[in-house]
């Protein structure tokens, strides 16, 4: 019996082995590139880990070398604006899954179906016009034409919405005696209680923001007001000539989600397997 | 007395949901209503002037006037999405239901596995493409060096295709591993244990008690992989920038150049609208497909 269980495991292990080292080899190479000098690899060929370890490219991205791609300008507005971006999704999701979670109104049922049944309409339909809508609007090569099209975001409300409606309503109720507002409630009580799914939707909502490549690509065309994940398209232009500058490049736009990821893996897992729970 | 607390619920419940519905009118239902319209219009959206209706001409244009380069360009473009979706969704089906399996088996380090083959799926796909570019250089690349092969990988067929699917695989399966690993932790261990007791070989016990237990997730994933691959944009855009010879321009990429076009040339938004309807149409079509074949089983 013990024995069958260990070579099952075996098994399983030399399989994951097997596809770790094809999922470990890209990034280790590009952070093997990124250390060479760009003399180096021109001159000796290939090889996998750099002669003369250095952080040359590292330190150029602050330098004027960088003028034609700014990658630090970039990182920072993609920062600014994904930290905006998740606050106005907590914000405007937290507030209205509330109303339907908790406050009686004409038509909450009926705008709710709506905006859930808007989840299937495919966002490519949108595209064109959607971009008039901003030019209209004045929001062209501007950080809110990143950030308001994907604020309304309607799962978002029905995670939150669904987490709600699992809070004892007596909470409430005993507040709405001491003669706490609908507000004060909201936010002195359901807040802090919601504070898992926001932190899943919040994660969620500051990855997408900075991964987003299509449309800010189509909203921003001033090199300077780039945000970090279009930026690395121009940066592959000038892979040919600076490989490992292009790599450092790769290797600094990852660092935020990935630190995320670092330290909060559990709740990315969670938010996904959530998804499919509620939507499967 | 009743009447007044009820009145002021209504109104504070509608600064409640008032922000969101205003930012969902401006930058979704408006557009969207917009993106239906104009798929029956001539329009150019670098100009002032209104879209102009025309019936069903660019329907006609891209699928019935073969003369058209329009035509062409549709029917390469959808075409070439339609191969991608063909062989990329049973691979990121298949490839993490077997890792999940794996996993499960909890053999040692499988935490360390799961994190890893989780982790593309935070980066972002011009990260991915740029990471991943450099391993098909012909002469610098990992994949020739280690090989010993000197592949044109991304300027020849079929090893376009391979690098994108591949590409694509490393990036996205994470997603449906984790669903996945969540749903092999329901199946019931009485079952497993009953048919081991019976005698029942490994095959067997997973194609009749492991299947359909999670055959809910395994719908679920199916339909959400299709319409993500539908979507496929940036790998070929970087990777290949739609060569060789037109063979993975995917159907965005043709939309993107009709409506956006790079140097200046006029903007064909209303073809290109008609061309996004379709696709999209083709997405909820396969969305909707879910509903009823889930609805079927229960």
């Amino acid at each position: 019996m013990k024995k069958k269980v260990s070579l099952g495991k075996t098994l399983a292990f030399v399989f994951c082995l097997l596809f770790a080292i094809i999922w470990i080899a890209p990034l280790s190479q590009s952070l093997m590139t990124s250390l060479k000098s760009e003399k180096e690899i021109k001159m000796s060929g290939y090889s996998f880990f750099p002669e003369n370890p250095t952080f040359e490219s590292y330190t150029d991205l602050f330098s004027t070398r960088s003028d034609s791609t700014p990658i630090m300008k970039w990182f920072i507005n993609s920062l600014i604006t994904s930290t905006v971006s998740t606050a106005l999704v907590l914000i405007i999701s937290s507030t209205s899954a509330f109303a339907y979670a908790r406050l009686q109104f004409k038509g909450r049922n009926l705008l709710f179906g709506i905006i859930m049944a808007t989840m299937i309409f495919p966002s490519v339909i949108n595209l064109i016009p959607l971009y008039k809508i901003c030019a209209a609007l004045n929001l062209i090569n501007t950080k809110w034409a990143l950030i308001l099209p994907g604020a309304s975001g309607a799962f978002n409300i029905f995670l939150i919405r669904q987490f709600m409606l699992g809070i004892p309503k007596e909470l409430d109720e005993a507040a709405r005696i001491d003669g706490a507002s609908y507000f004060q409630i909201y936010y002195k009580i359901m807040l802090p209680l919601c504070a898992p799914v926001l932190t899943v939707v919040g994660m969620f909502a500051f990855t997408g923001s900075w991964n987003d490549f299509l449309w800010p690509t189509l909203v921003i065309s001033n090199v300077d007001k780039m945000t970090i994940t279009p930026g690395m398209q121009i940066l592959k232009g000038t892979y040919d000539v600076y490989p490992s500058h292009a790599m450092a490049g790769g290797i600094v736009s990852v660092i935020p989600t990935f630190v995320l990821f670092l330290f909060a893996q559990k709740y990315f897992i969670r938010g996904m397997q959530l998804q499919s729970a509620v939507k499967g | 007395m009743k009447e007044r607390p009820k009145k002021k619920i209504d109104l504070t419940a509608y600064l409640f949901i008032a922000p969101q519905l205003i930012l969902f009118l401006i930058f979704f239902v408006i557009p969207a209503g917009m993106g239906i319209y104009a798929a029956f219009t001539k329009w150019d959206i670098f100009s002032s002037q209104l879209p102009q209706f025309v019936g069903l001409d660019n329907f006609k244009e891209i699928l019935t006037n073969s003369e058209s380069t329009y035509y062409r360009f549709f029917r390469t473009g959808f075409t070439n999405t339609l191969i991608f979706v063909l062989i990329s969704v049973p691979i990121g089906i298949v490839l993490p239901l077997l890792l999940a399996l794996a996993i499960n088996q909890k053999p040692f380090a499988h935490g360390f596995f799961q994190s890893l083959f989780y982790m593309p799926t935070v980066l972002s796909i011009s990260t991915v493409i740029l990471i991943w570019y450099y391993m098909f250089n012909k002469n610098l690349g990992l994949i020739n060096n280690f090989f010993h092969t000197k592949v044109n990988w991304l300027g020849i067929q079929p090893y376009a295709w391979i690098a994108i699917v591949l590409v694509t695989v490393w990036w996205t399966i994470g997603t449906n591993m984790v669903i996945y690993l969540a749903a092999l932790n329901g199946v019931n261990k009485d079952v497993l244990e009953a048919a081991d007791v019976d005698g029942a070989g490994p095959v067997k016990k997973f194609f009749s008690i492991v299947i359909p237990s999670i055959r809910n997730q395994l719908a679920y994933t199916v339909v959400l992989t299709t319409v993500a691959q539908f979507n496929i944009y940036g790998q070929p855009l970087m990777l290949t920038n739609g060569g060789p010879n037109n063979s993975t321009n995917v159907l965005l990429m043709v939309i993107r150049d009709l409506a956006f076009p790079s140097f200046g040339g006029k903007s064909i938004s209303g073809l290109a609208s008609a061309m996004a309807l379709m696709l999209g149409a083709v997405m909820i079509l396969i969305a909707l497909l879910q509903y009823r074949f889930v609805g079927d089983e229960e």
